[in-house]
């Protein structure tokens, strides 16, 4: 029995983990293909199938003017917005969640649940639904096209994950934890500052874990609410394709907008098996 | 140092949690009280009477709807918690996770902005009352549950200026040898450094051996505050004799018969209580199973039972009977003979308390 679970458990592993590695090697061996290796016929190791040449990597960083698509702009705007705005929602949306955790709040029938479902709530409308009232937002206040308006639509989106999952956290830190540091001397700011926050890393870790990939990752609103003077790079790597697919660049391009991802990941997964996520009060 | 700690006078204090309702409930109901400077009061009572309001409300975690608080005759109902000198330890400890030992019994200091030196001395002496000091360098989320809460304690007691610490059922997740030599501890160091200690519990030995002085608590009320010996022997409720005491007091529904007897079924009890204005009504006697003897045979104050159960406790024995449809409990000496069947037990006339709307007369 204990075999059979052991050998199923590894069975199921190791599927998983091809199921989730293969197209990121297939992705790193077609980016060195030319047109020939991927029309021809199927090929899968570079010098022993197909010539491996760099041509898809280097449309990334050739201007247009010499027939590339420069993404190292897009690139750095992406990075920008999206720390921005993390950044932003994760100081605002704490301080959000940490009130609506601790006070009690009351306004006509309004409670702190309703507040929370409230923020909850712009996530729950389809972004279609946004994009016009955006749209209509960003060009009266001029900020259409630029990375400033961006990072604002993108904190809309991101504070409600930022809210949501530290309301959640500190619900799970006991007020006793603020109490006592209170007892202890300090002022209701010092209390969060010095205590409640530091025992919350792990919270924030996690929200702001959500905030960087739903900020790189959105498509929708980069591509409504931008033209010409600014682009994202999402938007970009879709731009790239044209009548003949380059699957070589796409799959170049696919690998470096997952690095930023995968490097925060990595960070976060060393940082939450640390176990700091418990034995807070026990 | 001393002449800092406080005498702590609650006057007419009460608290409710809905105030703005138009028939609020009291969780608190009025009450005044002085605890004196440098003794050791407990705090008795089940669960959802009203304790740990009553220590939020010294500490300033919670604000009184009526009353004041005074320290040493100064208000202070409307100074913040910070600014209050009292340390409060909670019934599960709270530690800052993110520090080690060390910071965490220093954080009350830093606070507060104590030299490095006294800091350093301060958390030395604690550390080695709690025995801690092997600890000092690691991180306080590693330490076990009781280590934990010791460091929750330490944190109270590191500052010399406290007017209180109030504890909150502190020693639940402590083992009971720890808890017992804790007890002692914290006697100690209230002898030492003459620190007012409040303890609430809701454990009745506990209460006895650690307080000089203990307040009984029911629905919000103070039912009696008084020495262990007091509520012992002359509980003021029928409360505080259930509440108080292994078995609880036997408590009979009687009938005064004259002025200083009551009549239980047909059998006539005298007491030392004066009844002359209660004649003829219902009230309850009540008398401790430690005070109730067995008798050879039948004379006054005796009460003849049927015997139902001997359990033997190692120490003593009790003994379970029942008159009519009334059971009696009685704790007997362990070498004691006990005749099978019928027997005959003498209840004390000074021993029996008697109870005229549960109160006592």
């Amino acid at each position: 029995m204990s075999k059979l679970y052991t050998f199923l458990k590894y069975f199921f592993i190791t599927f998983w983990t091809v199921f989730v590695v293969a197209p990121f090697l297939w992705a790193v061996s077609t980016s060195f293909k030319d047109f020939q290796s991927v029309n021809s016929k199927v090929t899968y190791i570079p010098w022993l199938d197909f010539e491996p040449t760099l041509e898809g990597w280097r449309v990334l960083i050739k201007s247009p003017a010499k027939g590339g698509v420069d993404i190292v702009e897009p690139y750095f705007n992406s990075i920008f917005v999206t720390c921005t705005a993390s950044l932003i929602s994760i100081v605002l949306g704490t301080l959000a969640a940490y009130a609506l955790s601790r006070f009690t709040f009351k306004a006509g029938f309004v409670r702190n649940n309703d507040i929370t479902f409230f923020f909850i709530s712009q996530r729950i409308m389809p972004p279609i639904v946004l994009s016009i009232p955006f749209f209509i937002f960003l060009s009266t206040i001029g900020l259409l096209d630029s990375l400033l308006g961006l990072v604002v639509v993108y904190i809309v989106l991101l504070m409600p994950i930022a809210v949501w999952i530290m309301v959640d956290f500190f619900n799970r830190v006991p007020k006793e934890l603020d109490e006592t540091a209170l007892i202890d001397g300090c002022n209701p700011y010092q209390a969060f500052y010095k205590v409640v926050l530091p025992n919350s890393i792990p919270g924030l870790i996690v929200a702001g874990m959500f905030c960087i990939i739903f900020g790189w990752i959105d498509f929708f609103f980069a591509f409504i609410l931008t033209f010409t003077e600014v682009q994202l790079l999402p938007v970009k790597v879709v731009a790239l394709n044209s009548s003949i697919t380059p699957w070589w660049s796409l799959s170049a391009s696919a690998l470096v907008s997952v690095a930023p991802l995968i490097i925060v990941a990595f960070i976060v997964e060393r940082y939450l098996s640390k176990g700091n996520l418990s034995g807070a009060l026990k | 140092m001393e002449e800092q700690m406080a005498k702590i006078d609650l006057s007419n204090i009460a608290h409710t949690y809905n105030p703005l309702d138009p028939k609020p409930t009291y969780a608190l109901n009025p009450f005044s009280m002085t605890w004196e400077n440098g003794k050791r009061y407990a705090i008795l009572g089940p669960s959802g009477c009203g304790k740990t309001t009553m220590l939020n409300i010294v500490s300033g975690l919670v604000r009184p709807s009526k009353g004041e608080i005074l320290f040493d005759e100064t208000p202070v109902t409307d100074l913040k918690t910070e600014d209050r000198n009292i340390a409060q330890v909670f019934q599960f400890p709270v530690i800052y996770n993110t520090m080690t030992v060390y910071d965490n019994l220093a954080f009350p200091l830093r606070c507060r902005e104590f030299t490095k030196e006294k800091i350093e001395e301060r958390v030395k002496a604690v550390s080695d009352t709690l025995n801690l000091s092997s600890f000092l360098n690691s991180p306080a989320r590693k330490l076990t549950a009781d280590q934990k809460q010791l460091i929750s304690l330490g944190r109270g007691l590191v500052r010399e200026d406290v007017a209180a610490v109030l504890m909150d059922e502190p020693l639940t997740v402590i083992d009971p040898d720890l808890k017992f030599r804790l007890r002692r501890n914290l006697k100690e160091i209230n002898e030492q450094y003459k620190t007012t200690l409040v303890y609430v519990t809701h454990d009745q030995n506990e209460a006895m051996t650690f307080a000089e002085n203990i307040i009984v608590m029911d629905q919000g009320e103070i039912v009696q505050v008084g020495l262990p010996k007091d509520l012992f022997e002359k509980p003021k409720t029928t409360f505080v004799g259930y509440f108080i005491g292994s078995p609880a007091m036997n408590i009979f529904h009687s009938t005064v018969s004259s002025d200083h007897e009551v009549k239980i079924n047909d059998t006539t009890i005298k007491t030392n209580s004066n009844l002359g204005n209660l004649k003829d009504k219902n009230v309850k006697l009540g008398i401790r199973s430690e005070f109730i003897e067995l008798a050879e045979k039948e004379r006054s104050n005796t009460v003849k039972i049927k015997l139902t159960r001997v359990e033997d406790f190692g120490n003593f024995k009790l003994l379970t009977g029942k008159m009519g449809d009334l059971v009696i409990k009685s704790k007997v000496e362990r070498e004691k003979p006990i005749p099978d069947g019928e027997l005959n037990l003498y209840f004390p006339p000074e021993k029996c308390c008697v109870y005229s709307d549960e109160k006592l007369v």
